[in-house]
């Protein structure tokens, strides 16, 4: 079943246009990576998926309704977004934060606090203030606030983002958690071609258009790979390269893997 | 949002204690100690008159203060936010030294009615030029403030340096927070703004907790983030007016209050607020207390001794080295 679809949609940052009538559908509980070079419109595309933008032209749908003509409570417990840039020096204690997932619940809570806590391996952490705890156990708080906020579709600004090899993989691991047991489908924007591998499906984004979308062993080739780069040389040994950081992951965690 | 832990009830409990015991302390002293067990008439005048008016201006003016320069805090992201930071006390202090300075008193209450006219009237033109494209983002909105605020100081400078009389020194202790001219007649409207604007605020302490963590996370978590901030921004603007129109310009409180309280039971906006505001006003009320009794019959500005007691206890928590 689709949860989210791009159907013909543009935006501009005027005057200069940007996504030129780009469709795409993602279905129930998919874990899809959007890769891209800086600048190619990644980060707008979450956004307009998150409503945060607005389509010139098409529409962004999130189940049957088009995003836009959702109220903010009822469109926070569909649809979740972090932002690249997360403030993770807020002042807040972990509980503090996760709790604020609750506030556009109307009646119970999708999962309590402790509960999503003990999902992002935070548990005992509660009272830690987010300036105590590591960069990509932050990242996890924040996820846990989305998990309590209930959304079934997690949009994530390049969440792997400065993180070391163990917490992108940490993180690699509770998404795919998350997918598989709860269900949510997640979009994260990513420049790692060996996380890339791991996920569901890619969509692979140039100057605003898609230019592939698939199974990552389809889109995640020398020609797609270069043509999205804007890269003259071959990419074999990098590609190689990953593709062997690719089946380590895989290795180390089969539970992960669907 | 549940209480982060047991210890925020203990301070609560020991701020409400302390503020108790300030508000007798400050009704009592003055240039002369009043006795409670022995009420003559002069006493009992001097008490109706003069020091319960005084304690309950200080009382409300500094919680307004306190609240007000949480609130600036959270929807600026900007730990040095405060309630004088947007021009807002620049707005009222142009137009309070106006009247004093040129002898517009047509009733008694003109002053403090300029001075909210001012403060109202710049917040309204910090909020028209902070407004972009993007809707109110805190960036811009800020240096609107700023902007206005130096405008508006400049302008203020001009009138006191072409003013010559007495007028002259009274605007200058009114800026720094003078508690000496106030009376019963301020009261109700100043409670009024006060408590409207309070109300206001804590009906938003869920979105002013979201616009701390940014305002794509606060779109994220279903609120608008041009409208809560408008609505916050509102509610710190009618608090800050009021104390302003009451007893002048009292620096300090609304800049460290939020911080020391913060500092104690966390940063959720739902328990922050009402502490802030018994914090401020009983720092307020102590440091007015202290003003007027150390050097009597000289009285020391109230803004003056707060930021006296209140730096040292801020700067010794600094240095315990725990993060906002």
């Amino acid at each position: 079943m689709t949860t989210l679809e791009f159907a013909n949609v543009s935006f501009s940052y005027l005057p200069k246009p940007f996504i030129h009538r780009m469709s795409f559908s993602v279905a129930e509980g998919e874990l899809v990576g959007l890769m891209g070079s800086n600048g190619a419109g990644k980060s707008t595309i979450l956004k307009l998926a998150a409503g945060l933008l607005s389509p010139r032209e098409g529409n962004v749908m999130v189940g049957k309704k088009a995003i836009r003509s959702y109220r903010g409570k009822e469109r926070a417990r569909h649809l979740a977004y972090l932002p690249q840039i997360l403030d993770l020096q807020a002042p807040f204690r972990v509980g503090e934060l996760v709790r604020m997932g609750a506030y556009p619940q109307e009646g119970s809570q999708a999962l309590s606090v402790e509960e999503a806590l003990q999902v992002v391996g935070l548990q005992g952490k509660e009272k830690k203030q987010l300036a105590e705890l590591s960069g990509g156990e932050r990242r996890r708080a924040y996820i846990a606030m989305t998990l309590v906020q209930g959304a079934k579709v997690l949009l994530l600004d390049e969440p792997l983002a400065s993180l070391d090899i163990k917490y992108q993989f940490d993180l690699y691991k509770l998404l795919k958690d998350i997918v598989r047991e709860k269900g949510v489908t997640v979009v994260m924007s990513l420049h790692d071609m060996g996380m890339g591998a791991l996920l569901d499906r890619l969509l692979l984004v140039k100057e605003g258009e898609l230019i592939a979308q698939g199974d990552p062993a389809g889109v995640l080739t020398d020609e797609l790979v270069r043509d999205a780069f804007d890269l003259n040389e071959s990419l074999s040994v990098y590609m190689t390269a990953n593709r062997f950081v690719s089946r380590a992951l895989a290795v180390a965690a089969p539970q992960c893997q669907s | 949002m549940k209480p982060a832990n047991g210890s925020m009830f203990l301070v609560a409990a020991a701020l409400s204690m302390a503020a108790l015991c300030i508000i007798v302390v400050s009704v009592a002293s003055g240039p002369r100690l009043l006795n409670p067990f022995t009420m003559d008439s002069e006493t009992c005048r001097t008490l109706l008159a003069i020091r319960l008016p005084r304690t309950a201006i200080a009382l409300l003016m500094g919680g307004a203060l306190g609240a007000s320069g949480a609130i600036l805090q959270g929807i600026f992201r900007n730990p040095l936010a405060d309630p004088y930071i947007l021009g807002i006390s620049s707005g009222a202090s142009l137009a309070a030294s106006f009247g004093l300075m040129f002898g517009i008193s047509l009733f008694t209450l003109s002053v403090p009615i300029l001075a909210f006219i001012g403060a109202i009237a710049t917040g309204a033109a910090v909020v028209l030029l902070g407004c972009g494209w993007k809707g109110l983002q805190p960036e811009r909105l800020l240096l609107a403030g700023v902007g206005i605020g130096f405008f508006l100081s400049a302008l203020l400078m001009l009138v006191m340096t072409v003013s010559v009389d007495d007028g002259l020194k009274r605007a200058i202790l009114w800026m720094s927070g003078d508690l000496s001219m106030v009376d019963w007649g301020l009261l109700p409207v100043g409670l009024f703004f006060i408590l409207s604007g309070f109300c206001l605020a804590l009906s938003r302490r869920k979105g002013l907790n979201a616009l701390t963590l940014g305002d794509d996370i606060a779109h994220s978590l279903g609120f608008n983030p041009t409208r809560e901030r408008l609505y916050l921004f509102i509610a710190a603007s009618l608090m800050t007016a009021a104390s302003v129109s009451m007893g002048g310009v009292v620096g300090f409180i609304g800049l460290v209050v939020p911080h020391l309280v913060r500092r104690h039971v966390g940063s959720d906006a739902t328990v922050v607020l009402p502490l802030s505001v018994v914090a401020g006003g009983t720092l307020l009320c102590l440091a007015d207390a202290i003003g007027r009794t150390v050097a009597a019959p000289l009285e020391l500005p109230a803004g003056v001794i707060a930021a006296l007691i209140g730096s040292p206890y801020f700067i010794y928590l600094l240095r315990q080295g725990k993060s906002y």
